[in-house]
C-alpha cells in the first residue's frame, strides 16, 4: 500500500501548495464607499460586513473582493489611504497551514495576525511593497466569510458574474532590473512558471507573464519604462485582470453601467482586451479575452 | 599634479576605519571626496537616536551606501540555531532597507555547529536571498579565510552557483584572498555579474598562516591598499577584475587599531590617497566609465 506522504510528494511536484486559484482580492482605502461605487459599477455586489471591523465583502460570480478601511497597525502595513490600493491576495490552497510553512521555510516573511474572538486565523506572508498573501483552504465545503462576516439582509449572496467575468490575474509593477528577482520569488515560494514571451494576453503586451501552478490565473510583472533613471520606482500590485469570453460584450455591458475605457492610439478596447479608466486616483481593471472552460 | 579631477566615485570608504559618531564619519567621508560609504550594523544600531535617526542621517548625507555588513555564521545551521539566525538575518535586512543599502554582506560561517554540507549551505543562502527579494536587497556572500568550509572567493562562488538565485552573488575581499593565498587565476571562472562588491584591504606582513594569525590581522592590522606588503598583488587583483568586466563597487574594509585612535579626517585622507592610486595608476580612470551613467539592462 502506498504511504500518504509518498502519494502527496508524487502528486504535488509541480504545484507544491496545491494552489487552486484566487479566493479574494483585498483593497485598502480610507474611502470604502467610494471604492464600493466603483466596484458596483464593475458588476460587484456588496454581500456581507465583517463582524468587528470596517470591512465589506463584494462578489460577482466566483470573484470576491474585500474592501478594508480598518488599520491594523502591523509592521510593513500601510494606513489606508484615499487612493485605494490592492493590499492582499488570498490564494486557495490545499492546506493553508502547510502552504504557510512551505513558504516560510523558503524565505517568506510571516505576517503576524491579530485575531479577535471567534475570528478565523488566516495565515499570511508579506508580498510586494506593503501587500500580503493569504492562504485559504476553506473554500469548498464552507467559506471563510461564514465565520468572519455577517450577510447583508435581502441581498443575493451569489450574484452572477457580468459577461462571464472571472479572475484572470494581477499586474505587479516592479523596480529596475527586478524581473529575475520577482520571477524567482514566485517560482520558489508558490511554484509559478514564467511563460515564454511569445505567449501574450490582452492588449498590454508589456513585461513578463507568470502562470500559477494550478493554471487558473497569471501574474504580470511590469518594469519601469527604459531610460536613465535615478529614482527607484515604487513596487506594488497595480491592478487586477478580469477574464471574459467576449471582451467587447463585456465592455458594452460595463459602459452601460457607467464604466469608462481608455481609448487612445496605444491602448484601446479590442477583442483581445480593454482597460478601464483610472478611478479614485489609481483603481483600474483590465479585461482580457479568456476562453478557458 | 592636482588630484581634484580624479574620479573615485566607484570606491566606497569603510566606516569601520573611522573613529567617532556616525554623523562625524559621514561628514568626514564626504569631505574626503568619496561618493559612497560601506556601513556596518554597529554604525546603525549604536546610533543614540536609534535606527530611524541613523537612517535619516545616512540618507541626508548624500552618500550612497556601498553595502551593509555583515551577517555572520548564518548558513549550515539546523533547528533552533537556524531559526535564531533567520531572525538575526531579518533584523539586518530591515536595517539594510531602512538605510537604503542595496547589498547585505554575508560572511561565510565559522561556527563549529554549522554543517559543511554543500546542499545545506546552498539551501540556506537561497532562503536568505528570497528573504531579501521584497526589499530589493542583494546578498553578497564572502569567504572568510578562517571560515569553516568556505574560505575563499572560489568556494563562495561554488556555493552561490549551487544556491542559484538572481539576487545572490559574492563579495571578494582582498585581505582574505591574500591571507588564504587563493590563486588569482581562479578569478577566470567568475562571471562579473555575480560579483556584487569588492572589498580592498592589505596588511603589513607577507603572510598570515594560522587561523589565529588571520583573525588577529583581520581585526586589528589591516591597512589601505598601497600601504601594505601586497600592493603588487592587490593591483593585479583589481586589474584582473577590471579585465574580467567587473564594473561594480570597490570599498575599503580596513579594521586597524591605530586608525581607530587617529583623527577620522586623517584616516579618510589616507583612504583617498589609496583610491587615487587605484583609480589613476592601477585602473587608469581619468574619465568616468560608462557605467557611471546608469543604463538599464534590456529586459529579457
Amino acid at each position: 500500500m502506498t504511504e500518504a506522504a509518498d502519494r502527496e510528494l508524487i502528486a504535488d511536484a509541480s504545484n507544491p501548495l496545491g494552489l487552486d486559484g484566487i479566493e479574494f482580492i483585498e483593497y485598502s482605502t480610507s474611502k470604502p464607499q467610494a471604492l464600493g461605487q466603483v466596484l458596483e459599477m464593475m458588476g460587484f455586489r456588496p454581500i456581507a460586513k465583517h463582524r468587528s471591523r470596517e470591512v465589506l465583502l463584494y462578489r460577482q460570480g466566483d470573484m470576491n473582493v474585500v474592501v478594508n478601511a480598518h488599520f491594523a497597525g502591523l509592521p510593513r502595513s500601510a494606513r489606508p489611504s484615499e487612493v485605494p490600493v490592492i493590499a492582499a491576495v488570498a490564494l486557495r490552497v490545499r492546506d493553508a497551514a502547510a502552504a504557510y510553512r512551505y513558504a516560510i521555510d523558503r524565505g517568506a516573511w510571516a505576517v503576524p495576525t491579530h485575531v479577535e474572538v471567534m475570528e478565523l486565523n488566516i495565515p499570511a506572508i508579506h508580498g510586494v511593497g506593503t501587500s500580503r498573501v493569504y492562504f485559504v483552504d476553506r473554500y469548498r465545503e464552507f467559506s471563510i466569510y461564514d465565520v468572519d462576516f455577517t450577510l447583508i439582509p435581502t441581498v443575493d449572496p451569489h450574484p452572477p458574474a457580468l459577461a462571464g467575468m472571472r479572475w484572470f490575474g494581477i499586474v505587479q509593477y516592479i523596480g529596475n532590473d527586478r524581473m529575475d528577482d520577482w520571477t524567482e520569488f514566485y517560482a520558489e515560494l508558490f511554484g509559478f512558471r514564467k511563460l515564454p514571451d511569445t505567449v501574450r494576453h490582452g492588449i498590454l503586451p508589456k513585461g513578463h507573464v507568470l502562470q500559477s501552478p494550478c493554471g487558473k490565473f497569471f501574474l504580470q510583472l511590469i518594469e519601469p519604462k527604459p531610460g536613465i533613471l535615478d529614482v527607484e520606482p515604487e513596487e506594488c500590485l497595480q491592478r487586477v485582470g478580469l477574464g471574459t469570453p467576449d471582451v467587447l460584450k463585456a465592455v458594452a455591458a460595463l459602459r452601460e453601467r457607467g464604466v469608462g475605457f481608455v481609448e487612445s492610439q496605444g491602448v484601446h478596447s479590442d477583442p483581445r482586451g480593454a482597460l478601464t479608466q483610472s478611478y479614485l486616483g489609481g483603481v483600474m481593471f483590465e479585461l482580457v479575452h479568456d476562453e478557458r472552460p | 599634479m592636482s588630484t581634484a579631477h580624479i574620479n573615485i566615485d566607484d570606491f566606497g570608504m569603510g566606516a569601520v576605519s573611522l573613529a567617532g559618531s556616525l554623523a562625524a564619519k559621514l561628514a568626514v567621508v564626504r569631505d574626503a571626496g568619496f561618493a559612497q560609504i560601506m556601513l556596518s550594523a554597529r554604525d546603525v544600531a549604536e546610533h543614540p537616536g536609534g535606527v530611524d535617526a541613523a537612517a535619516r542621517a545616512i540618507r541626508g548625507s548624500g552618500l550612497r551606501v556601498t553595502g551593509f555588513e555583515a551577517l555572520s555564521d548564518f548558513e549550515g545551521l539546523a533547528g533552533r540555531l537556524h531559526a535564531y539566525k533567520v531572525d538575526v538575518a531579518k533584523a539586518m535586512l530591515e536595517m539594510c532597507a531602512a538605510i537604503g543599502a542595496k547589498v547585505l554582506l554575508v560572511a561565510s560561517s565559522t561556527s563549529v555547529h554549522a554543517s559543511g554540507d554543500e546542499d545545506a549551505i546552498a539551501r540556506d543562502l537561497r532562503k536568505l536571498a528570497m528573504l531579501a527579494v521584497p526589499f530589493g536587497i542583494r546578498i553578497a556572500y564572502e569567504g572568510l579565510s578562517w571560515g569553516r568550509s568556505v574560505r575563499d572567493f572560489a568556494a563562495a562562488w561554488d556555493a552561490v552557483c549551487r544556491a542559484d538565485a538572481p539576487n545572490l552573488g559574492i563579495a571578494i575581499d582582498s585581505f582574505h584572498t591574500f591571507a588564504a593565498q587563493a590563486p588569482l587565476d581562479d578569478l577566470e571562472m567568475l562571471s562579473p555579474e555575480g560579483i556584487f562588491v569588492v572589498k580592498l584591504a592589505d596588511f603589513m606582513w607577507p603572510e598570515a598562516r594560522t587561523d589565529e594569525e588571520r583573525i588577529s590581522t583581520d581585526r586589528h592590522h589591516r591597512v589601505f591598499p598601497g600601504e601594505g606588503a601586497h600592493s603588487e598583488a592587490l593591483a593585479d587583483l583589481v586589474t584582473r577584475l577590471d579585465a574580467l568586466g567587473y564594473r561594480g563597487d570597490y570599498c575599503f574594509d580596513v579594521y586597524n587599531d591605530d586608525y581607530a585612535r587617529m583623527p577620522a579626517a586623517t584616516v579618510a585622507e589616507r583612504a583617498r590617497r589609496s583610491a587615487i592610486w587605484l583609480a589613476e595608476d592601477v585602473l587608469r580612470r581619468s574619465v568616468p566609465l560608462p557605467n557611471q551613467i546608469r543604463l538599464r539592462r534590456t529586459a529579457g
